[in-house]
């Protein structure tokens, strides 16, 4: 018997489901819908489904292979692509330009590993030419890039998944799936919950140098489309090849890099897919333009009461934490009265996550679709925005404007260079 | 060196070092910094122009410190919610644009009053729209202050050339300027597939009823990623009109694109469209 065996890397929880299982699964709900393309279903003059897939790897770096395997499916990679490959690329298997990559019709799904500056508008540019698309995190550089894929998602009904996968194990826990009852409910008016991540952030490690001297740009690099949508900077090898991190250009630091995988899970646990905190406030020396560096704290309310706080034990003191406003405290069916408590106990469990395969074979809504992934991305962006305004901000959840500070909505929809837009 | 250059000197100084690596990482004190630029703001204009002349284009020498400094001044007058102090910082910046000072000074100042600079400075960043090392730059401050940002990049489509053509074009769609649809259509017609593209996106982001026809007939007539985008920006303008409550028109290219994206590969198109049309229908 075939087995597609995945690894969920963050839950490290092995996902094992037998080709007939999955088959079985996929074929009974794909009669339900109409709209699946016919040479994924397969019929008469098409291959059967689990050799139709065209996959093709956008950003072929360190997290590369690893995004095209997390895509769980027998997919065939056809092509691969990064702007590495200037003198190397044949157009045939091996591009520089993604554009290139997506008007090919034997492609069916892409995996998206480049630096986050281009995950939006790759992951858009896909989803307009018909593919599904499985991106790394973080999903996007600022907040109107995870609406606008959202959008997409939506326009063109494709299937999105970001690379983090926290949410799968945290929705078969039964702890959790209460916690996600009680929340979901809506009967907790004044949530007293706070959640505190502690460390983990990466702040020193994914910073960016302030004084680079600009270097040759190597042969082998379009440093013009690395650049993409951000300034073009003068080339620096630090500000390529994973230490870009460290750059607003390109990324946020380790709190944008890390921040998804650790509050995509909890994000799901406490029920928040579809909505954004109202007031966010951190504490940190003030920005440099260019850099990303040192912060403390930031804390993150919702409008029901309940608090996410990141906490970097990076700074002022190394290691130590530096957050205290706030002790962590979960949600629990007692601070329910008991009518309210019989209601949650008689609430059906939430329907099971489904895996960016299931959901491109049966074109059911992936577990970390767009619009979760962008509510997820929008608290690592708000962060940040605090961070670099150095101000207290109150956010609009449904506008997703911020409230009363026209610099800092600079940083919520940002300009890009063109020929490259939302 | 006078006692009032020596002060700001000494206040550049309270910036932090850049480490070993060459990053804000250690010894990084929040209070000693805010206290500096809170210091160097009450020196006014004086001391804008004084860190701006310290400032180098990268590689020609360490300005480190008063690069992070005017940085930190730009959140600084932010912060401090008064409109006249902000004003007065970003007019002292945009006084040094389109002079002599190198162009990655300028690019930089230009960064700033994206940060800070309001209707007071969109002039000064005007000018540069024209300037191949400068347009992106300003185009990216306009569009971020948005108020008065349209009259600027209109006045600039006639005679920006090359990569400040594209700039402008893609930035009037931005900032959804209904003046300069006559000349985005023309702009459709440019022999440069990215000004093609990028007028066909503005068009569509403006929401123009009038630009149905061309757009149609140019995502008809292109094939590969071109005919993608330009799907993709009859998609968007449909949308648009629906919220204007341009039905008709919305209809008219929903309906178009449901009777030629027959090819398998485009399904996915025709489905968008009949969903949308199912959709009007129901309402």
């Amino acid at each position: 018997m075939q087995e597609n065996k995945s690894r969920d890397p963050v839950s490290r929880e092995p996902r094992t489901v037998t080709r007939r299982q999955f088959l079985k699964g996929s074929i009974s709900t794909v009669a339900a819908f109409t709209m699946v393309p016919k040479h994924v279903l397969g019929g008469p003059g098409q291959t059967p489904p689990s050799e139709t897939f065209g996959g093709a790897l956008i950003g072929c770096g360190g997290r590369g292979n690893g995004t095209f395997e997390a895509m769980g499916l027998e997919a065939r990679k056809l092509a691969i692509c990064d702007v590495k490959f200037v003198g190397r690329a044949d157009d045939k298997m091996v591009y520089r330009d993604f554009r290139r990559v997506l008007e090919r019709k034997d492609i069916d799904v892409v995996a998206i590993a480049t630096p986050p500056h281009w995950h939006a508008l790759i992951s858009i540019a896909a989803m307009e030419a018909g593919k599904d698309v499985l991106c790394e995190k973080p999903m996007t550089r600022f907040i109107a890039e995870g609406r606008a894929v959202a959008d997409a998602e939506k326009r063109y009904n494709r299937i999105f998944q970001v690379g983090t996968f926290g949410r799968f194990g945290r929705s078969r826990n039964p702890r959790d799936i209460l916690t996600h009852k009680i929340m979901k409910s809506g009967l907790l008016k004044n949530c007293k919950a706070v959640h505190i991540k502690r460390g983990g952030l990466k702040v020193r490690e994914w910073s960016g140098m302030v004084n680079a001297t600009p270097q040759p740009v190597p042969k082998s690099l379009d440093w013009d489309m690395y650049c993409g949508p951000s300034p073009l900077r003068p080339y620096h090898p630090h500000r390529f090849g994973g230490t870009h991190r460290g750059y607003w250009d390109y990324e946020g630091g380790g709190l944008a890099d890390m921040a998804q995988h650790h509050f995509d899970p909890v994000q799901w646990t406490f029920a928040k897919d579809d909505t954004s905190p109202v007031e966010v406030e951190a504490y940190a020396p003030p920005a440099h333009p260019e850099a990303c560096g040192m912060w403390g704290w930031v804390e993150l309310k919702y409008a029901d009461g309940l608090t996410f706080v990141m906490d970097s034990c990076e700074w002022p003191i190394d290691d130590e934490p530096s957050y205290d406003r706030k002790e962590s405290r979960d949600v629990s069916l007692s601070d329910l009265d008991e009518e309210s408590q019989r209601k949650v106990a008689a609430m059906p469990d939430p329907e099971p996550l489904v895996s960016f395969a299931e959901a491109v074979k049966t074109r059911k809504r992936a577990g970390g679709n767009a619009d979760a992934a962008h509510r997820c991305a929008t608290l690592l962006h708000l962060a940040n925005i605090a961070i670099r305004t150095g101000r207290k901000l109150r956010y609009d959840p449904v506008k997703e404007e911020i409230v009363g500070d026209e610099e800092a909505n600079r940083l919520v929809n940002q300009p890009m260079r063109a020929p490259w837009h939302l | 060196m006078n006692e009032e250059s020596s002060t700001l000197a000494d206040l550049i100084s309270q910036m932090p070092d850049p480490d070993e690596r060459g990053m804000y990482c250690t010894d990084i004190d929040k209070e000693r910094i805010e206290k500096a630029v809170a210091e160097i703001h009450r020196g006014g204009r004086k001391s804008v122009m004084a860190i701006i002349d310290m400032l180098r284009p990268p590689g020609e020498g360490n300005d480190a410190k008063p690069h992070y400094a005017l940085h930190c001044l730009a959140l600084h007058v932010c912060k401090l919610n008064d409109a006249k102090q902000r004003q007065q910082f970003a007019m002292a910046v945009a006084s040094q644009l389109g002079g002599d000072r190198p162009k990655a000074v300028q690019r930089y100042l230009a960064r700033q009053l994206q940060v800070a600079g309001g209707r007071e400075v969109v002039g000064a960043l005007g000018k540069l729209l024209t300037d191949e090392e400068l347009c992106e730059a300003a185009a990216q401050a306009l569009v971020a202050i948005g108020d008065g940002a349209a009259e600027q990049l209109r006045g600039a489509l006639r005679k920006a050339r090359g990569k400040c053509r594209l700039t402008v074009v893609q930035n009037l769609g931005v900032v959804r300027d209904r003046k300069s649809v006559r000349a985005l259509k023309r702009a459709v017609r440019a022999k440069n597939r990215e000004v093609r593209l990028a007028a066909v996106w503005a068009l569509a982001n403006i929401g123009d009823p009038g630009a149905v026809d061309v757009l149609l007939k140019t995502a008809d007539a292109k094939d590969g990623y071109e005919r993608i985008k330009a799907t993709q920006a009859c998609l968007l303008l449909a949308e648009n009109l629906l919220a204007a409550g341009q039905r008709g028109k919305a209809a008219e290219i929903y309906t178009r694109l449901r009777d030629t994206r027959t090819d398998p590969a485009e399904q996915y198109v025709r489905n968008a469209a009949e969903t949308k049309l199912a959709a009007m229908k129901r309402r």
